[in-house]
């Protein structure tokens, strides 16, 4: 099992699919391609492909799981059986089941929960295609999904990671990157309240790395946020002009 | 409303979360929020700051959520039928359409002026019922037809399911010949299902 990998980073300072150190994959957002869902969002980054669609706020079935102050977010991330090389069962996995819970977090601090009382948010969002990053990339689309569905919230979310591959601290870890490098940080991030709602780490770093990869991360959810509020305006400044 | 409109196209767009000003220059109007003695957005949409009363608010450029209030007029379908209440599920607010439904409860109090003794002779199950949100005690939506516009838009046979027919004050199925009872509203059969 011990295979040599190749280097990750190259004598010119590039990564395996051309990058630099800092710099993220290219990001194409849409907002509301789901007319059946009351808010969704489709996500590019890179070779991953992801959905999101929120349904509510509506009445909660079952209904014990009402709360009478405030709204359940209920989030299921799910890859498709597709979305990776080899074919991944359907059923959710341990891994999708504390991914939703990690998503469903992070997004929570930015919904007014307590607008609606005893009602539910349905929140599904569908990995089409997996390349590394998949939770950031969900959050970023899952919090324009809530945006697009009318359900105030105190500020959108950004999601992005950073690593360490080959030494070098990196932003925006692609698949292979992530399971040959030794470190992956992911963030979420309330740029506009400067508030972060998701930090984990998974590899070794030192202090000094870790600082690095927060500071990099952040500004690479700061960049996402900028996308995110490109997208909404495409959809509603143009759609809305078009109609009158 | 029409100005509204109007004035909706000209502010600057705005995402949740922007910052709209300071609550020394502003009130806080619908679609903001205050945090930190900060004026922030709470939805998509355009700022509509008025100097003039010094109030912001952002005029959504999303969807109106759509949850039953007192006081909202709803379009529902009858679940289940007791001799005191009736539960109906709540697929219409007003004339849209909601995501999923709310569940409603109807008392036998709160559909006649007069006394009505059972509720099986004001609706039966699967019927569409126009109603009117009285209350949202208790988390449970309590509907009253205490109104000669609201009650059963539409009916159907508890013999064979065909559509009844008013003809006469009386509910008549055209294919059975039965005859029943309703507190029908009084566009009875002629209001579009939505």
């Amino acid at each position: 099992m011990s295979q040599k990998h190749e280097k990750l980073i190259d004598k010119k300072g590039l990564r395996l699919d051309g990058r630099k150190p800092e710099e993220l994959r290219s990001v194409q957002i849409e907002v509301g391609i789901l007319p059946n869902a009351d808010g969704s969002a489709y996500i590019q980054q890179g070779k991953n492909k992801i959905l999101a669609g929120v349904y509510g706020p509506r009445e909660l079935h079952p209904k014990h799981l009402a709360l009478p102050d405030r709204t359940v977010l209920r989030c299921r991330y799910h890859m498709a059986p597709f979305s990776v090389q080899e074919r991944k069962s359907p059923a959710p996995s341990r891994r999708e089941i504390e991914l939703s819970k990690v998503i469903r977090e992070s997004l929570e601090p930015s919904i007014f929960l307590e607008y609606y009382p005893r009602t539910g948010i349905d929140l599904f969002i569908e990995v089409l295609q997996a390349d590394g990053g998949t939770r950031c990339a969900s959050i970023t689309a899952a919090s324009l999904a809530l945006a697009d569905a009318g359900i105030p919230m105190q500020d959108l979310v950004a999601a992005c990671a950073a690593g360490k591959i080959d030494d070098i601290v990196v932003l925006d870890l692609m698949d292979t990157e992530d399971k040959i490098g030794s470190a992956d940080v992911p963030v979420a991030l309330m740029p506009n309240l400067n508030a972060i709602t998701l930090l984990q780490m998974d590899g070794i770093l030192t202090f000094e790395e870790f600082e690095k990869a927060v500071n990099l991360a952040l500004e690479g959810c700061r960049k996402i946020h900028a996308m995110q509020k490109e997208a909404l305006k495409t959809k509603y400044v143009n759609v809305k002009e078009v109609e009158e | 409303m029409s100005s509204k409109l109007s004035n909706g196209k000209k502010g600057r767009f705005v995402s949740p979360g922007e910052r709209l000003g300071v609550i020394e220059e502003f009130v806080a109007d619908a679609g903001t929020y205050v945090r930190d003695g900060v004026i922030y957005s709470e939805v998509v949409g355009r700022v509509l700051p008025d100097f003039m009363n010094k109030r912001v608010s952002v005029y959504p450029l999303v969807r109106k959520l759509r949850i039953p209030k007192t006081g909202s007029i709803i379009l529902g379908q009858v679940s289940r039928v007791q001799k005191q209440n009736a539960f109906v599920r709540i697929h219409n607010i007003g004339e849209k359409k909601i995501s999923g439904f709310f569940s409603g409860i109807l008392h036998v109090s709160d559909v006649q002026l007069r006394y009505v003794d059972s509720m099986f002779e004001i609706c039966k199950p699967n019927d569409i019922i126009r109603a009117k949100v009285i209350s949202e005690k208790n988390g449970t939506y309590h509907l009253s037809i205490k109104d000669r516009n609201l009650g059963v838009v539409y009916a159907f046979c508890s013999q064979c399911g065909y559509m009844l027919e008013l003809s006469r004050q009386r509910m008549r199925c055209p294919r059975c010949g039965r005859i029943e009872k309703r507190k029908t509203s009084l566009d009875y059969g002629k209001g579009a299902i939505a």
